[in-house]
């Protein structure tokens, strides 16, 4: 009995682990939703093509602790370009030709990869140490651990810097209110950009992190756009750190039913969250109800 | 110091306005009057660059600035204070002021002290917004709002200031306060394009006014004559 709970505790903290990093994606989703009202649906795509990056900078014999910041470059120049390149486009126009034209990207993000890469999942080496820690019986490995820290700092550190930096406050004005925010001199557009950037660069991070534990392919990134949309909708677009408790569940659901219905159940929980979240509380569990001053 | 010449803009259809030319000069207070759905709205829109004329002239001191970005203009030092307030609801009182010195104040840099003197003087003048400095925006009464609206406007040091409807929606009691607050800032020396309902607090307010109906200017002149105007007098202060 229990050997059996420790099991499915080792199974839900692994998951829990794991779901920090969909929640970093998810949390990319925030950012340019906040700022543009629009997200990017390649977003997994931005999270794969930044592995891939890390990948061929280690490769070139970078240090990891070198790639990870450069590939989070090249990922904010690809956010950039997403948003430049397609949202802004539709957006002018009023209407919702952007989730089309991000899915379109990232199909293209996808194309190229395989092209550059190939097919195959690739391993991802890593600096960490072997082994794992034990806590009350259950083992985190150290790439897990990686996870889990890395995802809440760039989380804390860009949050900070909406809060206490001039920048932060004025992209924070653009989403409550553009024109206004045009009329106290800040260009609306830039800061839409520089949310997309962020959003961008959080992606090839959560890539690089990620990628030391499932490999790293093309494939890689459908799944996770989607996984992070789950948690997106389910916590609220609007939601905070309310993200990291709902990728904190999603991921330890997915283990666990993984692990108790069988491995091809595992990608069950993410799409029976999400069409419960759309169905019964489309704002979200932690997101606020829009309601409108006249 | 600020000219436009035959203005015609406006949203999807027939322009809202038509043919406008008006001038403010330095140091003067001029009023826009008209009723609702005048276009008014749609003039002061198209002056600070949120709305772009389909065709006309705009100068501001001197140099054309039509079709710039608002944030460019409001560089420049036209700055609006928009209908509706359109504070930033989310975000704290001072946040809000320290919003509209944004051009000015570094980017990452101790952004604080840099406005420190600035926002003392603006709540100096609206000593109400220092009580509530840390509160958030969307909390306030709207006459608070109003007041925070022109302190956040007066933050970006602006050379001309246009104030679009700024009684609208408020108390009567509200609304004298608004108008003494903008009579001080007259006084201080700014220069004032006031668009504005209430025909007679903006008559009695500026120097020189224009009529507005249907989109075209019918009437322009020193304030004090339009006021004794008898076709005036029946339209707007019956």
């Amino acid at each position: 009995m229990n050997a059996e709970f420790l099991a499915l505790a080792q199974m839900a903290v692994g998951g829990g682990l794991m779901g920090m990093a969909y929640a970093l994606v998810a949390y990319g989703f925030q950012l340019t939703y906040a700022a543009g009202k629009a997200v990017n649906f390649g977003q997994g795509e931005l999270v794969m093509l930044g592995a891939f990056t890390g990948l061929s900078l280690i490769g070139i014999g970078l240090p990891y602790w070198a790639a990870v910041p450069v590939a989070m470059v090249a990922g904010a120049a690809l956010g950039w370009f997403v948003e430049r390149a397609a949202v802004r486009l539709a957006l002018q126009q009023r209407n919702e030709g952007w989730i089309l034209l991000t899915i379109i990207v990232g199909l293209f993000g996808v194309s190229a990869a395989e092209n550059i890469w190939g097919r195959d999942d690739k391993p991802f080496p890593v600096p960490w140490p072997e082994g794992a820690l034990e806590f009350f019986g259950i083992s985190v490995t150290w790439p897990e651990l990686a996870i889990a820290s890395g995802a809440l700092g760039i989380m804390a550190l860009v949050e900070l810097a909406k809060r206490y930096t001039m920048l932060g406050i004025a992209v924070q004005a653009v989403s409550a209110d553009p024109d206004a925010a045009e009329l106290c001199g800040i260009r609306s557009k830039s800061a839409i950009s520089l949310s997309w950037a962020v959003s961008g660069a959080a992606a090839a991070f959560a890539g690089t992190i990620i990628a030391p534990v499932t490999t790293v392919g093309p494939t890689m990134a459908a799944a996770l756009t989607l996984k992070a949309f789950s948690v997106a909708v389910v916590a609220g677009l609007d939601s905070g750190f309310g993200l990291v408790l709902a990728g904190i569940a999603l991921g330890s659901a997915e283990n666990l039913s993984g692990f108790l219905l069988g491995s091809g159940w595992r990608e069950a929980p993410g799409l029976i969250l999400l069409i419960l979240a759309l169905a019964l509380r489309p704002q979200g569990i932690f997101g606020k109800k829009i309601i409108r001053k006249v | 110091m600020l000219k436009a010449e035959n203005l015609c803009a406006g949203y999807g259809g027939d322009d809202a306005i038509r043919e406008i030319s008006i001038e403010v000069s330095e140091g003067s207070c001029v009023a826009l009057v008209g009723a609702n759905g005048a276009g008014k709205s749609t003039l002061v829109k198209s002056l600070c660059g949120l709305l772009a004329p389909r065709s006309g002239k705009i100068f501001f001191d001197e140099k054309e600035i039509t079709g710039l970005p608002a944030s460019e203009i409001a560089r420049r030092g036209l700055c609006l204070c928009p209908e509706g307030r359109r504070v930033f609801g989310p975000l704290t009182v001072e946040e809000n002021l320290l919003l509209g010195a944004y051009p000015r104040l570094p980017s990452f840099g101790p952004f604080r002290k840099a406005a420190s003197e600035e926002l003392k003087h603006i709540f100096d003048l609206f000593p109400k917004l220092e009580t509530r400095r840390s509160q958030q925006a969307g909390s306030l009464s709207g006459g608070e709002q109003q007041m925070l609206a022109i302190g956040r406007v007066l933050m970006a040091r602006p050379r001309l200031m246009l104030l679009d409807e700024p009684s609208m929606g408020l108390a009567p009691v509200v609304v004298k306060e608004v108008f003494m607050a903008i009579r001080s800032l007259r006084n201080s020396g700014i220069t004032i394009l006031l668009s504005e309902q209430f025909a007679r607090s903006a008559l009695v307010i500026s120097d020189k006014a224009y009529i507005i109906e249907r989109g075209k200017v019918v009437l322009e002149g020193a304030s004090t004559d339009l006021a004794k105007n008898p076709a005036v007098i029946e339209a707007y202060l019956g």
